[in-house]
């Protein structure tokens, strides 16, 4: 029974009967089906077991899966497995993806199809982030998500565009298909996405593992913030016919990355990466290095890779260095020129912007109306950052004062003009001013 | 393998153009911190407006034999199987792959349906006719004359090798054989992924063999429901395979060579065409056959 038809009955494991009411999609290794079970809908995934290498380990690692749970609400996780049929066959039911997330494809393609449902024609809508920091709290999500994957000692395996939902108007992540899931050193069977896959597993001398799942999280990032290929330059599109070798030697004997600064044989083509060569311009050191890393000495050796943790870091400092201008340019500080040390400037209009120091950084962050920053900045025990700790607002009562709204539960204390540190309780703010100091406990911070 | 006969002028001028302009860019300028805010605002400057990630392409090539002994019922269910086929293929492509298609048909003489290959998205099915001869030959000949990266296959981005698809339902007019050596010379069709579908009993599955390298990737129909059946087996399948990346046996015992990989995508092709014809085939046996 490789597929099931419409109005079928599929009984679960605990219990209970799933009606299938229509087809959601398919892939390799089965169909997932839109279900009613206990008066809601669901998503069954039901396996094609002809198209899998172990289906019985593969059933049995399914189940320690579910009873282990996920390790975070951001993962679409395996809910109850259905009986097994006659002829081996199984599949699981789980939830289906809210409302307001588009697929991580659909990012990368810039739009989605639509079908009209009275014309039956498709139309393209377009899908992208309607702002910076919902795109760069998409990365960090992302990144946070693998890095409690692995935490609780377990990879993904085949890690690529599919894997992801993505809410582009406040960069919220669903981790979905994961059904692959399993201990970091088990397989069973999956061999992953060309152009995601580790170079090593690619040439069949690896199986995936927490450290091809870094490779393949960097490939994803990069795809998601450069608009391309990490992999796909000069060297590539010479090629021109991408045959079966032709992808063997490009993505696994002698992948080099397109900005691999000792190696400029596979530089981005204009016309063809225009998406990468703009960005690269765009983006501070700090990240391009850690890609450079990532695609260059990490290609060899898998210790290198960048770690989750690392990756989250540099993007929380990205995210807080996002300018919005006041006259409509959005940008990373880098973006900006900097006239002196504190002070960075809009290279369009000429505004200036103070900056505020953190005991605990090396780096400053741009202030301006609106901007924000998070509870794992200002404590050091926190991991919390999509909590709003701190917010630059303007007095309600007194237009034309801006100050700093104190958003976190914690009494923080404030320097004033006068040269005394007062409480600032939660929901209270103070005024920014030249000589500004911030006690947030163990982090402190100074205009 | 190497492919790069195949590569061609474009691709090098394009990325002259590259060089040139980093080169600007590199010119020394007096006002530091002016250049600077020149550097940063001399181009769309906007890190969210992207354009879409640039996507594979592939095209397919539907090769149909329209000589007079088509007439009638195989070219009304060719027709109509056509017709219901381009939504299914549509989805093939999806997110990683962009799908086009040209059907050559060919009988007394040989004709494109369309002067290009059409996006899938945007093809639509021209009804076709039946009469005259069947020039396989010269239609072997227009196709290699079209499969070059002047000709049909001129995205300036990544391609995958083509699918090439024949059917036909009788014994080549004129003479294959030097059509199909000029072909085979092509490093697309080299490449490629080809099949064929022979129709009734008129049509020779050594020919169609000869085309497609191989007689796993040669199937035959010989009522209307099977070449229904048969077409969308084939189109189906070898555009699914033909529009993505080669997927990798994970069996790790050795390190992956360029023989283990080498016309992975046709072997395969080959495999399931004959898993799902397999599959039809006993469902289509009468009761009494077969003893």
């Amino acid at each position: 029974m490789t597929e099931l038809e419409i109005g079928q009955e599929v009984e679960l494991e605990f219990g209970g009967k799933a009606q299938v009411l229509s087809v959601i999609g398919s892939g390799g290794q089965g169909t997932v089906y839109l279900v009613r079970f206990n008066g809601q809908k669901w998503a069954l995934k039901w396996y094609d077991i002809d198209k899998m290498k172990k289906p019985k380990e593969f059933l049995k690692n399914l189940r320690s899966n579910i009873a282990d749970g996920p390790p975070d609400n951001k993962f679409l996780w395996p809910k109850y497995l259905t009986k097994e049929a006659e002829d081996g066959t199984f599949g699981y039911i789980m939830d289906l993806k809210p409302e307001g997330f588009d697929s991580f494809v659909d990012i990368l393609n810039t739009y989605k199809l639509e079908v009209d449902p009275l014309t039956g024609r498709a139309v393209k809508k377009d899908v992208k982030f309607n702002s910076l920091t919902a795109m760069i709290t998409a990365v960090i999500n992302i990144v946070n998500s693998f890095r409690l994957l692995h935490r609780a000692g377990k990879s993904y395996q085949d890690l690529n565009d599919g894997g992801f939902f993505i809410n582009v108007n406040t960069g919220a992540v669903l981790v979905c298909d994961c059904d692959n899931i399993a201990p970091d050193g088990s397989n069973f069977g999956i061999g992953g996405k060309p152009g995601y896959m580790a170079p090593e597993v690619v040439r069949g001398i690896a199986q995936p593992n927490v450290q091809t799942d870094k490779y393949s999280l960097a490939v994803v990032l990069f795809k998601l913030l450069f608009r391309g290929d990490p992999m796909e330059g000069e060297k590539v599109v010479r090629d021109v016919c991408l045959t079966e070798s032709s992808e063997l030697k490009h993505y696994g004997q002698n992948a080099v990355f397109v900005y691999d600064p000792n190696n400029a044989s596979n530089r981005p083509v204009r016309g063809i990466h225009d998406n990468v060569i703009k960005f690269w311009r765009i983006y501070p050191d700090y990240i391009k290095d850690a890609f450079i890393r990532s695609f260059t000495t990490g290609i060899s050796d898998p210790t290198k890779r960048i770690i989750e943790n690392e990756w989250q870091k540099l993007f929380i400092r990205l995210r807080s260095e996002i300018i919005m201008c006041g006259c409509g340019r959005t940008n990373f500080a880098s973006m900006f020129v900097q006239p002196n040390e504190k002070t960075f400037k809009c290279p369009k209009c000429g505004m200036e912007f103070v900056t505020l120091g953190f005991s605990n950084r090396s780096y400053r962050m741009p202030l301006f109306l609106g901007c924000k920053f998070y509870e794992c900045e200002i404590n050091p025990e926190s991991e919390e950052f999509m909590k709003v700790a701190g917010e630059l607002v303007e007095n309600k009562l007194k237009p034309g004062v801006i100050g700093i709204k104190n958003c976190s539960d914690r009494k923080w204390r404030a320097k004033m003009p006068d040269g005394v540190f007062y409480d600032i309780a939660p929901g209270k703010g103070f005024p920014v001013w030249q000589g500004l100091e911030i006690d947030f406990g163990q982090i402190k911070a100074q205009i | 393998m190497n492919n790069e006969n195949i590569a061609e002028q474009g691709v090098n001028e394009a990325i002259n153009t590259e060089t040139s302009a980093q080169i600007e860019n590199a010119a020394p300028v007096a006002n530091v911190s002016e250049a600077a805010a020149d550097d940063m605002l001399d181009f769309d400057d906007d890190p969210l407006s992207a354009t879409g990630v640039s996507r594979k392409s592939l095209v397919i090539f539907f090769l149909i034999d329209t000589s007079g002994s088509m007439k009638g019922k195989k070219m009304g269910e060719l027709n109509t199987v056509m017709e219901e086929l381009i939504p299914e293929i549509r989805k093939v492509g999806e997110a990683d792959t962009e799908v086009k298609v040209a059907v050559l048909t060919f009988s007394t003489d040989v004709r494109w349906m369309y002067s290009n290959p059409i996006p899938i998205e945007e093809f639509e099915w021209a009804r076709l006719r039946a009469s005259g001869v069947t020039s396989l030959g010269a239609a072997l000949k227009e196709l290699n004359a079209r499969m070059s990266r002047n000709g049909f296959l001129n995205s300036p981005s990544l391609s995958f090798a083509p699918v090439i698809f024949l059917m036909t339902d009788g014994y080549p007019s004129d003479d294959y054989k030097a059509g199909l050596k000029e072909l085979q010379a092509n490093s697309w069709y080299k490449f490629g992924l080809k099949a064929a579908l022979g129709i009734g009993s008129e049509a020779n599955d050594n020919v169609l063999a000869e085309f497609t390298g191989s007689a796993d990737t040669v199937v035959h129909a010989y009522s209307g429901g099977q070449l229904a059946q048969m077409i969308k087996i084939i189109a189906v399948t070898s555009s699914q395979i033909g529009s993505k990346s080669m997927t990798l046996s994970d069996d790790t015992g050795h390190e992956i060579g360029e023989e283990d990989v080498f016309a992975a995508k046709q072997k395969l092709l080959g495999q399931q065409i004959q898993e799902l014809v397999g599959k039809t085939e006993t469902d289509d046996v009468p009761f009494d056959t077969g003893w």
